[in-house]
């Protein structure tokens, strides 16, 4: 699967709809679809939302590996931004303390087995892989 | 599809997807409301951190006022979500089918 996205939150949905007809076409377990949504949602309003000084689309790919899927986003014309340097987050920091924003990344991390970062001619690419048993456990 | 809404208890009722290109819509409805508050999650089947943020800033909100929100039916996934996150130990939560 191959697809470009206007860079607009309102392209969420035809993600999510994209992503379905992937799974079903090629018969990926199901219960990966909420990590695999999440982690695409993520990455993708976090280019929306820092990658701020292009116009150009996000292109998704997706592809079957042993056991999951492998979901590719890269983003065109933009500096360079490193996602998968772990932003750390307090998650045991009591309602005071807690603030609106930035487990985006975090839960990405958390939830994915596999995440590489590329970065040549402007273009940042984001490759992670997400599968049915975690291959730590 | 996201929507929200009373239901007959009085609780507010989350169905579908809390994402980002929703959370702007669920917080300008939970702005309007007043602690204590019930979300009954039984039929929303996804969040994002962009939910969850809607959800702690109305919280800290109602907590202000000595009041804070209950979360009800929460579905499996979005227990997993909540712990990942640490959500799990900053509200009550009661899970569905318990």
């Amino acid at each position: 699967m191959r697809e470009e996205y206007e860079r607009s939150f309102d392209e969420i949905s035809r993600i999510v709809d994209d992503t379905e007809k992937f799974f079903s076409s090629n018969g990926v377990d199901v219960s990966l679809r909420t990590a695999v949504d999440l982690c695409i949602e993520e990455l993708f309003v976090n280019m929306v939302n820092y990658n701020t000084e292009t116009a150009a689309r996000i292109l998704l790919e997706m592809s079957t590996v042993d056991r999951g899927i492998q979901v590719g986003l890269t983003d065109f014309d933009v500096k360079r931004f490193d996602p998968t340097v772990l932003n750390e987050v307090d998650i045991d920091a009591p309602v005071a303390e807690r603030t609106p924003g930035g487990l985006g990344l975090y839960l990405v991390l958390k939830m994915v087995d596999s995440i590489h970062y590329e970065y040549n001619n402007r273009q940042s690419r984001i490759t992670f892989t997400i599968k049915a048993v975690k291959e730590n456990v | 599809m996201f929507e929200i809404a009373f239901n007959d208890k009085s609780e507010v009722g989350l169905t579908g997807r809390l994402d980002a290109a929703q959370a702007a819509h669920a917080q300008q409805f939970l702005d309007q409301l007043a602690g204590p508050c019930v979300l009954d999650m039984a039929t929303l089947d996804y969040i994002s951190s962009a939910g969850l943020g809607v959800l702690l800033k109305t919280h800290k909100r109602m907590l202000a006022g000595s009041s804070g929100m209950s979360l009800i039916n929460v579905n499996p996934h979005i227990i997993d979500i909540f712990r990942y996150s640490g959500f799990d130990k900053l509200f009550n939560i009661k899970v569905l089918g318990t």
